[in-house]
């Protein structure tokens, strides 16, 4: 009776899989580092004790299909990030970055909670798997899916909820290194786990799509303009989860679920590596400033996405939000050939055509097979290319213009108003918390 | 602006001590404007200064706009997008964007006027805010030092970059001191009104006498603890020796090679020496490959020369090292074009995301395998190579100059053993922000290998052996010079280019190598002793070389931690007795030196450096957040040259938590004040002492010991005290 009851509340699927995956790997690789790097701190062993919590606890909820088991699961899982957060208890600013980080969770699992509620008034029921199943369209679920698009965001960072992640580094390094390439992907996997329901409402993708386009925009104009490693890489975290849901937006569950994985690992390679980053120099001065280079990479870039299409088998030509995916690497395959090209065109040619095209494949190839691998959830629904793709298109496209047109002017001595306008404004926005910074060098302590 | 006013300025920098840039960690004693005090004074100063548990509320707005403003000034390449028209000055480039900043208008009209009609200059700023918060002229001095030591850590990088950065002196540096107090001023002048207040909650503060003296008890008695058997040892041994050396060894003064010479004596007939590391060889480094350049001498010094360090051996294998270190080059540029900019970092993170979660897989749960792994893959495309410094560009007459420096200061003036090695030292750690602060501090916080290797180039010339004999220094045919580097967080010690020698002395050199290995061996059993009864379980399982490749490693070694004596004598003095590698030894025969002129060399230069590290390491045990960076699990690295805490802070100089602490709470580094042992009669150390101010200060206020074996007075030993005069000291 009592395990038929268990049974009914736990559902798995490749989904949950790999998130169980996911998390225990990240939770092996963050205890073993933090084994020796934790060593002599008098909370050592309730940090692991915590770990270990986490990666059950995030497990847990990624198997369960009962609405409040799974609310319970996520909280908890939150509540104790933001208990790792205030490790240093005599540490102001650590306990006000920690309750920053709580009120913020609260406020989306409020909103999560109150989403499930309509679902539940709605359906009648309170599995997940029932109800992503019904097909429904009232405006009840609407809300709902909105709720609990709200709650998604308020735990990815996503702009206007990007507060507490900025102001989140008082953390020790793994736990911040837990919180970008862990915790922060459940809003991801709240979506994929509702997919079914949010591609019924290309509305709902709409929004969210504007949501994500703007993060990856404001996160990637904080990260250029910050003067410490771990700030800079929390505000990539924003820009990068901006992109994510930008991919739910788009319609394509299955390549945001990769996204959420594999920024997963490259951002806790970052944190746990930052104590080298005085160590690495920064060479940004090339500018490329011959026409012919320019020419070359945007046949290059052409190539390329032609390259992805092929590869990625999609129909050509296409009218739907495969275009903006394939316009993303055509961009970075145009910056990676005008810095392959460098300064002697002649010479680098070769290598440019070489190494653009192989990258483009490997690429392509990644994502295929990937995406071949967690086909069976059903999670990639491009959608009609409408009039918002072409505006985020043409943002995103002129915010890469202008960040290489910033390069070239900031070297000269006499900057626009406008300009400096911009930078104080993007600075001061960027800036964490001030109750989580520690103006008074004995406000800082580490018992 | 008056003359008083330009005096307090001054005075008031004064209580700041200079703080370095992560990329040569110098230590110094952070209460080093505070010598010409007492040091129970100093102490009690620096309390009110600096550990104070509160400070007015008003100061945090204050401080968190500073932080912010300096933060983008000094970046030295974290940034993509730079502070605008920063190459126009701190003050100025302030001045054209703080009009925009609302954190400190706030929006209102009449501060938004005041800040677009600042002063053109910064001494002109400071004027019309000192009158503007009406400053009286008594409280002048003391507002406007608490104006600078309420952000210390800050503070003290300005002084670093107006007084030591000389090199790479940019102009905008100049005047940084004015711009950074007139900025905070201003920012006062706006946010805190009656910014006068702070001179009276200053002067309101209780100082704790009884604090202070119970820290000075503690450091007399940690003194006395350690000093006084080796003092009583050191009579004891007086063994003349005159059977000649297998082979001579000259180490740096550096604590951390007294154990192993001790180890390497115990081994071997081998003489050792103490000397500074950078063996009197005052260059700047070149890598003839990066282009990179480092000061390669103690921050006293000037240096004098660049010399490149050049690879030898075929051209093809040149040339395939260049062609190596271009594509690496390549490649990293490629990856911040595409990881610096909009847009393309999404595509970036998709085609590495999986292998960054392997790598990272390997560095955590195998770290010395993965760099195995790193090297297996890089070796085909990286030919082995010789390096080789070429000293052609030093003149000459310098070579001579360098030569004989080196030969009197550490006292190898005949007897010469068939094989001489010069054995600089360096560390070698993964992903450790502090790397430079294990490595030489002679060398400025580099490795000391180079300037080994160019001691030992020159002393192998003919024409240079020829110059030194008519300057009475014999130097046999039969002498080789040969150079080396002491890993000190694994205890190997290399040889350079050993198989360039001829076959007797390659013979040599392999049983001297043999012997080496083998007391890295013994020194690192100790060491590792060390670390395990102090550290976690699963450090327990690691031996000194799979820390020093281990990436989460924050203890990779101890460094100069335990540090209290600082001994200059003849090694027979000290030989047999276990120093537990708490003693800077540095050679001196009182013999030769008939002027004093090599020992006050030595005081001066060598010892005081010995102190600056001494107080560091005091200071930063004492109190780690006052003066030290604070724990590493939390730092933050700012602007590539700096260590902040968590979100923003203020500058975090000084040592880390886990260089002077086993845990959160057990200080490994015993606290105590540096005591200078010298071999040498009294008289002639008082004619050194009067002569330097700064030696005077550090006797006569009680920052560091001497005691005197006056050999003059049958080896008595005398110590100074605070009168400097001497006093017998009975061993009992």
């Amino acid at each position: 009776m009592f395990f038929n009851l268990i049974y009914d509340c736990i559902y798995t699927d490749l989904l949950s899989i790999i998130i169980i995956c996911f998390a225990t790997f990240m939770g092996i690789i963050i205890a073993s580092f933090s084994a020796r790097y934790m060593s002599g701190s008098s909370l050592y062993s309730q940090f692991f004790s915590k770990i270990f919590q986490l990666i059950i606890s995030i497990s847990l909820m990624s198997t369960f299909d009962n609405f409040v088991l799974f609310l319970i699961a996520w909280s908890y899982s939150n509540y104790l990030v933001t208990r790792l957060m205030a490790h240093v208890p005599s540490w102001k600013a650590a306990q006000a970055s920690s309750r920053l980080a709580f009120y913020n969770f609260m406020i989306g699992s409020m909103f999560i909670g109150s989403g499930f509620a309509l679902l539940h008034y709605a359906t009648g029921s309170m599995s997940i798997q029932y109800i992503i199943h019904c097909t429904d369209d009232s405006w009840i679920t609407s809300i709902a899916l909105l709720c609990l698009f709200i709650g998604a965001m308020s735990q990815s960072g996503i702009w206007p909820f990007h507060r507490w992640l900025l102001s989140s580094l008082n953390s020790p390094t793994p736990v911040s290194a837990i919180m970008h390439a862990g915790i922060i992907n459940a809003g991801g996997f709240l979506l994929i786990r509702f997919a079914p329901l949010y591609m019924q409402h290309s509305f709902i993708l709409s929004i969210i799509f504007v949501m994500g386009l703007t993060s990856a925009v404001l996160g990637a104009a904080y990260k250029l303009l910050q003067h410490d490693i771990k700030r800079a890489l929390a505000c990539s975290t924003i820009e990068q989860m901006g992109f994510m849901f930008m991919q739910f937006g788009l319609g394509f569950f299955g390549p945001a679920l990769l996204h959420l994985c594999f920024h997963g690992f490259f951002k806790a390679y970052l944190f746990l590596n930052c104590s080298s980053s005085a160590q690495e120099k920064k060479d940004m001065t090339f500018v490329q400033n011959n026409l012919l280079a320019y020419l070359i990479a945007a046949v290059m870039s052409l190539l390329s996405g032609y390259i992805f299409a092929s590869i990625e088998q999609i129909p050509m030509p296409c009218y739907d939000t495969n275009l903006c995916i394939i316009a993303m690497i055509m961009i970075a395959t145009f910056q990676l050939a005008i810095t392959l090209l460098a300064n002697n065109i002649r010479r680098n040619l070769a290598r440019t055509i070489i190494t653009t095209c192989s990258m483009a494949t490997i690429y392509a190839m990644i994502i295929f097979a990937c995406e071949k691998m967690i086909h069976e959830l059903n999670l990639v629904h491009p959608q009609p290319f409408n009039i918002l793709h072409g505006i985020g298109l043409i943002i995103l496209t002129s915010a890469f213009v202008m960040s290489n047109i910033l390069k070239i002017l900031q070297t000269q001595n006499n900057l626009p108003t406008w300009l400096n306008f911009w930078y104080v404004k993007t600075l001061n926005a960027s800036q964490a918390d001030p109750t989580t910074i520690t103006t008074h060098r004995k406000g800082y302590d580490y018992v | 602006m008056s003359n008083t006013r330009i005096e307090n300025l001054q005075k008031a920098w004064q209580t700041i001590a200079p703080s370095w840039p992560l990329q040569s960690l110098i230590a110094v004693n952070p209460l080093q404007g505070l010598e010409s005090l007492p040091i129970e004074d100093a102490m009690a100063f620096a309390a009110r200064l600096f550990e104070e548990q509160s400070f007015p509320q008003e100061l945090t707005l204050i401080n968190r706009l500073t932080i912010k403003w300096v933060q983008a000034f000094f970046d030295q390449g974290q940034a993509t997008i730079t502070m605008p028209g920063r190459t126009k000055g701190l003050y100025h480039s302030w001045k054209t964007l703080v009009c925009f900043d609302d954190q400190l208008h706030n929006n209102d009209p009449g501060t938004q006027e005041l800040l677009r009609s600042l002063p053109k200059s910064s001494l002109d700023a400071i004027d019309f805010c000192l009158k503007k918060l009406k400053i009286s002229s008594d409280d002048e001095l003391l507002f406007l030092t608490l104006t600078i030591t309420t952000l210390p850590g800050w503070a003290a990088y300005i002084k670093y970059q107006s007084d030591w950065a000389q090199d790479d002196q940019s102009p905008c540096f100049a005047n940084l001191q004015h711009d950074y107090l007139a900025i905070r001023l201003i920012m006062m002048t706006i946010l805190w009104p009656q910014a006068a207040d702070i001179v009276v909650w200053h002067n309101n503060l209780e100082s704790n006498n009884s604090d202070i003296q119970n820290r000075m008890h503690a450091l007399a008695q940690a003194e006395s603890d350690y000093i006084t058997p080796v003092l009583q040892a050191l009579t004891k041994n007086k063994m003349p020796q005159n059977n000649p050396y297998n082979a001579q060894i000259a180490f740096c003064i550096d604590v951390r090679s007294e154990s192993l010479r001790r180890a390497l004596e115990t081994i071997g007939n081998y003489q050792t020496f103490g000397c500074a590391g950078f063996f009197n060889i005052p260059v700047r480094i070149e890598n003839s490959i990066t282009k990179t350049i480092y000061n390669s001498c103690p921050v006293l010094v000037k240096p004098e020369y660049t010399v490149q360090n050049i690879m030898t051996g075929s051209e093809k294998a040149v040339a395939e090292n260049l062609q190596e270190y271009q594509s690496i080059s390549r490649w990293k540029k490629v990856y911040q074009a595409i990881a610096y900019t909009f847009t393309t970092p999404f595509v970036l993170v998709d085609f590495l995301g999986a292998a960054a979660g392997l790598w990272m897989m390997l560095k955590s749960l195998a770290p010395a395998k993965a760099v195995q792994l790193k090297h297996f893959l890089i070796a085909p495309c990286r030919p082995k190579m010789t390096c080789q410094i070429a000293i052609d560009t030093i003149s000459f007459k310098d070579q001579c100059k360098y030569a004989y420096g080196a030969l009197q200061s550490m006292g190898l003036t005949d007897h010469f053993a068939p094989l001489i090695l010069f054995c600089g030292h360096g560390s070698a750690t993964q992903n450790n922000a502090f790397a430079t602060a294990l490595d030489c501090g002679a060398c400025a916080g580099h490795h000391g290998g180079s300037n080994a290797q160019i001691l030992a180039q020159i002393l192998n010339r003919d024409d240079i052996r020829n110059y030194l004999s008519k300057q009475g220094i014999n130097i046999p045919s039969t002498t080789t010079f040969i150079a080396g580097q002491h890993t000190t967080t694994t205890d190997q010690v290399i040889i350079y280019n050993a198989d360039s020698y001829g076959k007797d002395v390659q013979k040599s050199i392999r049983t001297l190598q043999q012997d080496l290995n083998q007391a890295g061996k013994i020194n690192s059993r100790a060491r590792t002793q060390d670390l395990i009864s102090t550290t976690s379980w699963s450090e327990q399982l690691q031996d000194p070389v799979s820390r020093s490749l281990d990436w989460a490693q924050v203890r990779p070694e101890w460094g100069l931690a335990g540090n209290a004596a600082f001994i200059i004598a003849d090694r027979m003095v000290t030989k047999n007795i276990n120093l537990q590698g708490r003693a800077f030894l540095h050679s001196y025969d009182y013999t030769k030196d008939t002027n004093g002129l090599i020992l006050e060399a030595i005081m001066t230069a060598p010892m005081i450096v010995g102190q600056w590290i001494n107080s560091q390491y005091l200071f930063s045990t004492l109190d780690n957040v006052a003066y030290g960076a604070g724990n590493k699990i939390t730092k933050n690295i700012t602007g590539k040259f700096g260590i902040m805490q968590g979100n923003a802070s203020d500058l975090m100089h000084g040592l880390p938590l886990q260089s002077v602490y086993i845990d959160d709470t057990t200080a490994y580094h015993q606290m105590t004040r540096l005591t200078a042992i010298i071999h040498a009669p009294c008289i002639s150390i008082d004619k050194i002492i009067d002569r330097h101010t700064i030696l005077k200060n550090l006797f006569r206020h009680g920052w560091m010991h001497l005691i005197a074996i006056d050999p003059t007075h049958n080896d008595e030993q005398y110590i100074l005290d605070r009168n400097l005069e001497w006093k017998r000291r009975s061993n009992r």
